[in-house]
């Protein structure tokens, strides 16, 4: 299931609109009790992917019953409406379409894709799933302890378990400091009444996003989802606020020892997300950090030292806060050497203008590479979604292709001495460091 | 790369492990040639988005490396991008990004791929660079030994410190004694380190020759206007000797073979593979059936059985990979929920083999399983990436004609044949078990 976080990072390499200049993403609306509809017409192929969005992500989950978003995401499609969960898979699967819900950090999803001749069936389902779900208690204890095996077995994996730490330190007091799925703890004391009231609360028609794409005209996706969502009646009152803004804490450090022949580093500090003019020039100093096989981290730990297969810094901006990221995974030895380099390259982006051709590449990627972005209806489905829960405007693609084209040298060293100080940078290892 | 042993079943969102689109008119607008080199060219045009995927298939794997030297076929991946004479080390990269396009590769035990994605004006640059490095490597030993450290670290990352993959290596080299499909991918860690620049020059000059390559390209170009610029890049490229046959078959196994590993894991795992045909059998498609029916989804078998209703497991699946070039392994995988052991999982999975067995499929799975290979046909039509690596893998097996005969010989099976396969195939006294025990 992707997570908003995942979709926004989406944003953050688009650019230029695969439609001509100018030319919104996707047909908008409102719907009379409050719906967002989005619309993209992709005839060519007879399939249709749906996204429904709820602001209703773990970032709403009550202290001490961290998981619960994620959890009445699973459960949504346990049994709704006539149909057991066991009937809903059926259906869905029999005509060979998916149906799939669960949270992310900033909102929960309910994912449907379906030939375009099947797209009834699967908005009735859709429709059963978001507006009568059944929460049946045995579901919700069967995916209670399923949850639990499953953060259980993530303890195995070092890139986890480094991540997670790294949230601890970045988001003290806020939500993005605990893992989506909650803790083997925390889920352990959420039960059915939980989920119904979570539900009640957060799934509701103005705070819902719908996008449609593929072989569907606008016409048609109006009726077909007025139909089955326009007489879901708006609550009363205003949808509950989201949490306050991070605060920052001084720069900590965690080391979780694990008997495994690589470390994994991350290094990490908080950051803005597309909302913030910063965000554009800082997209282009991560990629020229270490954003692709061209970046200076690349070249650096992978190309001339050896030191690692995998390295690489990104921008990771969730809609409540945002944070940037520096990784790599390399034997136990060398965590020094590495740590090192990091903290080199960090601090001579600040000190020295990165060069011409080094900054044309970067933007040249970053603008040209847009259209690999929205290739598929299920990425289109994904971006405009979440360009729309963000409040960036369906015409975002092209401001982001001006904002990133606009970008200096000097707006990266300025962004680089703001937010590319070592000195302010959490770190976490996962291994046997020396 | 790692054999997809990984698929989610817990989410059920595996379709067939085999992932097919055919637009409705089969391939028949792929313009496809043979140059006078030998070169296979397929190029499709897809006008939907201004993009192109380029893809160059080198019929070339693990399969091909000799006892000593495993994983040298993925180690020259890796050196594909370590420069020419003409694009010093890293150019390819630098010249493919700041042209807005994204590259990558990866070697599977039968061949190693390489793409790029990219703006459909673009594709000239991109086949240029392609018909450089198919002859024109530098190989030079300083780069060939950072990059040695760079594959031990890939190696690090997703078999030493990977339960899952550790495993699944173990229970491979196991199951096949004589044929190279028992080494790993990625190589055992001792040829690594000793593998020579020398090796690595002979094992280049024999495989990357146009006469053991296709070239794909599929999307927003003018297919006549695409040959030509492969001709003028590919043409002049001497064709070379036909690589070396793989002659090996692997000999029938005899009883049952085990292998018990300890490492630091939180739940246990287990692995069991038998011995199949590939698909130039015609048992394959009834196998393809079979894999589907076993772990496509949610309504599955292995997924209702054991995770659902027996809750024994965290999830389970199986795979039949149905492009394999020479007979291959059935693999079936389960995760024990905490409480549960890995031999009440197995004895689970050999329940669901039995099963399938003694009795017939009912029509309904067989209708679903069918109409998800077709819908899989479909989705994946909406990539031009995945039109083209298709194409790919079924040029590889025989012609990519092939292509267009998969959704019907899937069709024409019958709950018989899955039940005839699932006896033939599975014998209990000849399995191969793997299980890993969680040290804390």
């Amino acid at each position: 299931m992707a997570s908003l976080l995942l979709l926004l990072a989406l944003l953050a390499v688009a650019s230029a609109p695969a439609t001509a200049a100018g030319r919104p993403l996707a047909h908008r609306e409102v719907l009379p009790n409050g719906i967002v509809l989005l619309v993209a017409e992709r005839p060519a192929i007879p399939i249709v992917a749906v996204r429904v969005l709820h602001r209703a992500g773990a970032v709403f989950d009550p202290a001490g019953r961290e998981g619960l978003a994620n959890l009445t995401g699973t459960v949504l499609t346990r049994g709704a409406g006539t149909r057991s969960g066991q009937e809903i898979d059926a259906a869905i699967e029999f005509v060979g379409g998916r149906l799939e819900a669960g949270a992310g950090r900033d909102g929960l999803t309910v994912s449907l894709a379906v030939l375009a001749k099947d797209v009834r069936l699967g908005l009735d389902l859709l429709a059963d799933v978001v507006l009568r779900p059944k929460f049946p208690e045995a579901e919700v204890k069967r995916k209670v302890a399923e949850i639990q095996a499953a953060i259980q077995r993530s303890e195995e994996s070092p890139e986890v378990v480094a991540a997670r730490a790294l949230s601890r330190l970045l988001f003290p007091g806020h939500p993005y400091a605990t893992p989506v799925e909650g803790t083997r703890e925390s889920v352990g004391r959420l039960g059915r009444d939980d989920v119904v009231k979570f539900w009640g609360e957060f799934v509701r028609p103005d705070s819902t996003i719908i996008a449609m794409v593929g072989a569907v005209t606008a016409a048609q996706a109006r009726r077909e989802i007025l139909a089955r969502f326009g007489a879901w009646p708006r609550p009363g009152g205003t949808p509950p606020t989201p949490p306050s803004p991070p605060v920052g804490m001084a720069a900590g450090s965690e080391t979780v020892k694990r008997d495994l022949t690589q470390a994994t580093i991350v290094l990490g500090r908080q950051a803005v997300n597309q909302r913030h003019p910063d965000y554009y020039p800082l997209t282009v100093a991560s990629y020229i950090l270490g954003g692709g096989s061209a970046s200076r981290l690349y070249a650096r730990v992978r190309d001339e030292g050896g030191l690692a297969y995998a390295v690489f810094s990104y921008l990771a901006p969730g809609k409540y806060g945002a944070s940037f990221r520096v990784s790599a995974q390399t034997r136990n030895q060398e965590v020094p050497r590495v740590t090192r380099i990091f903290e080199e390259e960090l601090a001579r982006m600040a000190r020295t203008p990165v060069g011409e051709r080094e900054l044309e590449l970067a933007k040249a990627y970053l603008i040209g590479s847009f259209p690999l972005r929205l290739d598929t209806s299920a990425k289109v489905a994904d971006f405009i979604v979440a360009v729309e829960e963000l409040g960036l405007g369906l015409d975002y693609a092209d401001r982001y292709r001006e904002r990133i084209g606009q970008v200096t040298a000097a707006d990266v060293q300025r962004v680089a001495m703001r937010y590319f100080d070592p000195g302010d940078f959490h770190r976490v290892v996962v291994g046997q460091p020396p | 790369m790692q054999r997809l042993l990984l698929a989610v079943v817990l989410v059920g969102v595996s379709v067939a492990p085999v992932v097919a689109q055919a637009p409705s008119a089969g391939t028949a607008a792929v313009l496809a040639t043979t140059l006078n080199n030998g070169l296979r060219v397929l190029l499709l045009e897809d006008h939907r988005s201004p993009i192109a995927s380029v893809q160059l298939w080198y019929r070339v794997g693990s399969r091909n490396e000799r006892p000593g030297a495993t994983g040298i076929a993925h180690f020259l991946e890796h050196m594909m991008f370590k420069g020419t004479h003409r694009y010093g080390p890293r150019q390819f990269a630098r010249l493919i990004e700041q042209n807005g396009g994204q590259d990558n590769a990866f070697t599977t035990q039968d061949l190693t791929s390489y793409f790029v994605n990219i703006a459909a004006d673009k594709v000239g640059l991109v086949l240029e660079l392609e018909a450089d490095r198919m002859r024109n490597l530098l190989l030079e030993p300083k780069e060939i030994n950072a990059e040695r450290e760079v594959v031990i670290e890939e190696r690090r990352t997703r078999t030493e410190d990977d339960p899952g993959s550790f495993l699944g290596e173990e229970v491979s080299s196991l199951a096949f004694k004589a044929h190279p499909y028992g080494a790993p991918i990625i190589g055992w860690m001792e040829d690594l380190k000793r593998i020579t620049p020398a090796e690595i020059r002979a094992f280049y000059d024999v495989h990357y020759v146009p006469n053991n390559a296709t070239l794909v390209v599929v999307g927003d170009i003018e297919a006549p206007a695409v040959l030509d610029q492969v001709k003028r890049q590919f043409g002049g490229i001497a064709r070379g000797a036909d690589p070396p046959p793989v002659v090996v078959t692997e000999p029938v196994q005899n009883g049952e073979r085990r292998v018990i590993i300890q490492k630091q894991a939180k739940l246990p795992i287990v692995y069991l593979a038998w011995h199949v045909p590939s698909q130039k059998s015609p048992d394959a498609p009834a196998l393809e059936t079979l894999s589907v029916i076993l772990s496509g989804g949610r309504a599955s078998r292995l997924y209702r059985s054991l995770v659902y209703d027996r809750r024994l497991a965290l999830e389970a699946g199986g795979d039949y990979s149905y492009f394999s070039l020479d007979p291959n392994l059935f693999w079936f995988w389960a995760t024990p929920m905490p409480g549960q052991t890995p031999e009440t999982l197995e004895q689970a999975l050999l329940d669901e083999m039995e099963q399938l067995r003694s009795e017939p499929v009912a029509a309904e799975e067989l209708a679903r399983a069918r109409n998800q290979v077709e819908a899989s046909f479909v989705f994946q039509q909406d990539s031009v990436y995945r039109r083209a690596a298709l194409l790919a893998r079924f040029e590889m097996i025989g012609g990519y004609r092939l292509l267009d005969a998969y959704v019907d010989r899937i069709r024409a099976v019958t709950a018989a044949d899955v039940q005839r396969v699932a006896r033939m195939y599975f014998p209990a006294d000849r399995k191969n078990v793997g299980v890993l025990l969680p040290l804390p």
